[in-house]
């Protein structure tokens, strides 16, 4: 039997008195598109930058095609820092607050990481950029300054970053909770694009309408540990636990 | 040579002496200096006289601009050419009063405009006019939220307070230099002296945290 | 009144020492930026001995009065064997003087980038150091120059400390000429005239680079970066 393509195992994390993780485990195989839905303060944030090691965690493992990321044995060699710069380079991470670099232009912004950590020549690292930029609409903006666009535009700039290293596998952390509504549904139509060429994802998301057409799996979290997994129309419809018909209930799920 | 700590324990008591000095030098101007600068800024609130803030804009920028060491020999070597004949002491305390007196001025500037307009037309609306305004109620007002730069500044007077030794007024950078030339240890005084100021200042631009809570307590 | 042949006598003498205090002040700000850069990162650094040292060389520098520490370079390094002229003293003491007040400026310009840039730039895979010297860094650059050209006004006065020491800059050459004329007046005023333009020179030009660069690039990060510098510089003198 081959290995699951991500294996999270057994993940510990506490931040003082909290403790944000307990336990979790989570397989993910190719192509699967996994949406971690929950209370604020969950955990579900945490679980997702414990994945590629941003908030490292106290114990468990994350193993990627096989390979650990990582270390829970204090302080990282320079061989296994090294290493977890390339998990990360084929890893994409969104943020909800976007993080675009303000000093770059938008298409510096999709070069930059191909050139400093991908080792492209600029001119490849362009021609790639171009690409990634008009897929995800942004095509009449290369110049434009990172402050002169709209939330929206800057998540799909964000996101064109993260598509420009090919990466493996998609981190994406509530990726439309900063936009205002009338701009997430540009942001909601790049990412359906990316769900039908296969890409491997996880999506800290409350947007239950996208979760539940576009999911293979929903994984619903509460304080720091997995309450229920399963497919979308599950876990919307026929959920099992209190703490899910709860957190359902409270949603305004209008969307769907 | 090595250095020898017994010159520091030597030194210690002139040396404290003339901290004590310091002290008194950098308190004396700093509190000449807050007043100086508290009647020119009434002054220029109350009069708004374009001449007088002209003449006072001159002032801030010629002080700023310069270095407080040229105008300590401005106010020691030109004085006594127009008759004044001040002690390196008055000299001295001149100089720090009046560069201070500029900085502070402009702190000041800044904490009146904290200072909602409002506040004056309600004193005024109450009949609390003249010294009782400003004393009762913009004043207190100004200094509460000078409070850091204030510190800062005198942070900064305690610090000038060393280039008085040139005009051989007896402070601590003077004593130490005195004991220097006469035992010839010039690095192990002159060590012992700049901790000695380093404590001094550090403790004072601390105190800045302390301070501040203090008058926020009593304002909640 | 005013004697106007000693400006006429004296001021070739006048202006080399204005021009020994301008490369003096070059010498010092192109060895304090490194030295400050070093020590801030050195600061913010996870190891403990290095934070420490970085941290106790700032605080010593900035809270004790730049004469004293004229004099300690002057008498320190010859203790350990080191002999230098009294300028190239004065070029050590005014660059160590001026790093410790530079890295806090610049300590204060990094902690001003919100976190999610350092994130999402250690996210995507770099280094570190990569992070800070293509995501960090420059936009540090922005915000710290205002701060940076006060700093720099400021050492330009404290040069005039290095007299003390018999470096004949402009206020040593003032107070030889003084000396041979006895006329303190028209010496002093004319020593701080030339410091006064200076500053203000350099002040007028930085503001007009400063209004021109955020005109061409339409960007507002300005307002949303701000730093405390009132206490981080000696913006105050």
């Amino acid at each position: 039997m081959t290995p699951p393509f991500l294996e999270i195992l057994e993940i510990n994390k506490r931040f003082g008195d909290i403790n944000a993780l307990k336990n979790v485990s989570l397989n993910v195989s190719i192509g699967e598109v996994i949406c971690i839905i929950g209370p604020s303060g969950c955990g579900k944030s945490t679980l997702l930058r414990t994945i590629n090691w941003l908030t490292p965690p106290d114990s468990g493992k994350i193993i990627l095609q096989g390979d650990i990321i990582g270390s829970v044995t204090g302080k990282l060699t320079i061989k296994q820092n090294r290493l977890l710069n390339n998990f990360r380079a084929r890893i994409g991470m969104v943020f909800q607050q976007f993080n675009v670099w303000p000093h770059l232009n938008v298409l510096e912004n999709v070069i930059k990481a191909q050139v400093v950590v991908g080792k492209k020549n600029s001119e490849e690292a362009k021609i790639k950029a171009i690409k990634m930029l008009n897929e995800v609409g942004l095509k009449d903006k290369f110049d434009e300054w990172p402050d002169n666009l709209s939330g929206g535009q800057k998540q799909r700039l964000a996101i064109a970053r993260s598509l420009a290293m090919d990466p493996i596998l998609m981190l994406l952390d509530e990726p439309t909770s900063a936009l205002d509504p009338e701009l997430i549904g540009e942001v909601l139509t790049v990412l359906r694009n990316l769900v039908k060429e296969g890409m491997t994802m996880l999506i800290v998301t409350h947007e239950l309408g996208f979760a539940s057409n576009f999911a293979d799996k929903i994984v619903f979290m509460d304080a720091g540990e997995i309450i229920e997994t399963g497919a979308p129309r599950e876990i919307l419809k026929f959920p099992k636990t209190d703490r899910l018909k709860h957190f359902l209930d409270k949603l305004s799920i209008t969307s769907f | 040579m090595k250095f020898d700590i017994s010159y520091i324990f030597d030194a210690l008591p002139r040396l404290l002496e003339g901290a004590l000095i310091t002290l008194q030098v950098a308190i004396l101007g700093f509190c000449l200096s807050v007043i100086l600068a508290t009647l020119i800024t009434i002054a220029r609130t109350t009069f708004q006289s374009r001449i007088y803030n002209g003449f006072i804009a001159f002032y801030i920028s010629f002080i700023r601009g310069t270095p407080i060491l040229v105008q300590i020999f401005l106010i020691y070597y030109v004085l006594p050419v127009f008759g004044l004949n001040l002690a390196p002491f008055t000299a001295g305390i001149l100089a720090i009063t009046l560069n201070s007196a500029a900085f502070v001025t402009e702190i000041l500037r800044g904490g009146l405009a904290s200072v909602p307009k409002g506040q004056f037309e309600a004193a005024k609306s109450l009949g609390i006019s003249g010294f009782a305004l400003w004393w009762k109620i913009i004043l207190p007002q100004t200094f509460i939220t000078s409070i850091p730069p204030l510190v800062n500044e005198f942070t900064m007077v305690l610090k000038a307070t060393a280039l008085l030794s040139v005009i051989t007024v007896v402070e601590l950078m003077r004593v130490s230099q005195q004991i220097y030339s006469a035992n010839y240890h010039p690095v192990e005084i002159l060590s012992a002296t700049f901790i000695i100021y380093f404590l001094m200042c550090f403790v004072v631009s601390r105190s800045s945290v302390i301070l501040e809570q203090k008058f926020k307590v009593k304002r909640a | 009144m005013l004697e106007y042949q000693i400006f006429l006598d004296y001021w070739p003498m006048i202006l080399l020492g204005f021009w020994l205090t301008l490369k003096i002040v070059l010498c010092a700000i192109a060895l304090g930026i490194p030295l400050g850069l070093f020590l801030a990162l050195g600061r913010r650094s996870n190891y403990l001995a290095v934070s420490f040292l970085a941290t106790s060389f700032i605080e010593l520098f900035r809270n004790t009065p730049f004469i004293i520490q004229v004099f300690l370079f002057y008498y320190v390094l010859p203790f350990y064997g080191l002999r230098l002229s009294a300028e190239y003293v004065g070029i050590l003491a005014l660059a160590a003087f001026g790093g410790a007040y530079f890295a806090e400026i610049i300590r204060a310009g990094i902690d001003a980038i919100p976190k999610g840039q350092l994130e999402s730039a250690r996210a995507i895979g770099m280094t570190d150091w990569q992070s800070m010297k293509n995501i960090i860094l420059p936009q540090t650059v922005k915000i710290v120059i205002p701060p940076l050209t006060n700093q720099t006004l400021t050492l330009i006065k404290e040069s005039a400390i290095l007299s003390t020491i018999t470096v004949h800059e402009l206020t040593m050459t003032g107070l030889m000429v003084q000396g041979e004329t006895f006329r303190p007046f028209e010496v002093f005023i004319m020593v701080a005239l030339l410091y006064w333009a200076l500053n203000e020179t350099i002040a007028t030009i930085m503001r007009r680079i400063e209004k021109s660069y955020n005109r061409n690039r339409k960007q507002s990060n300005k307002d949303k970066y701000t730093i405390d510098i009132t206490k981080s510089s000696g913006l105050f003198r």
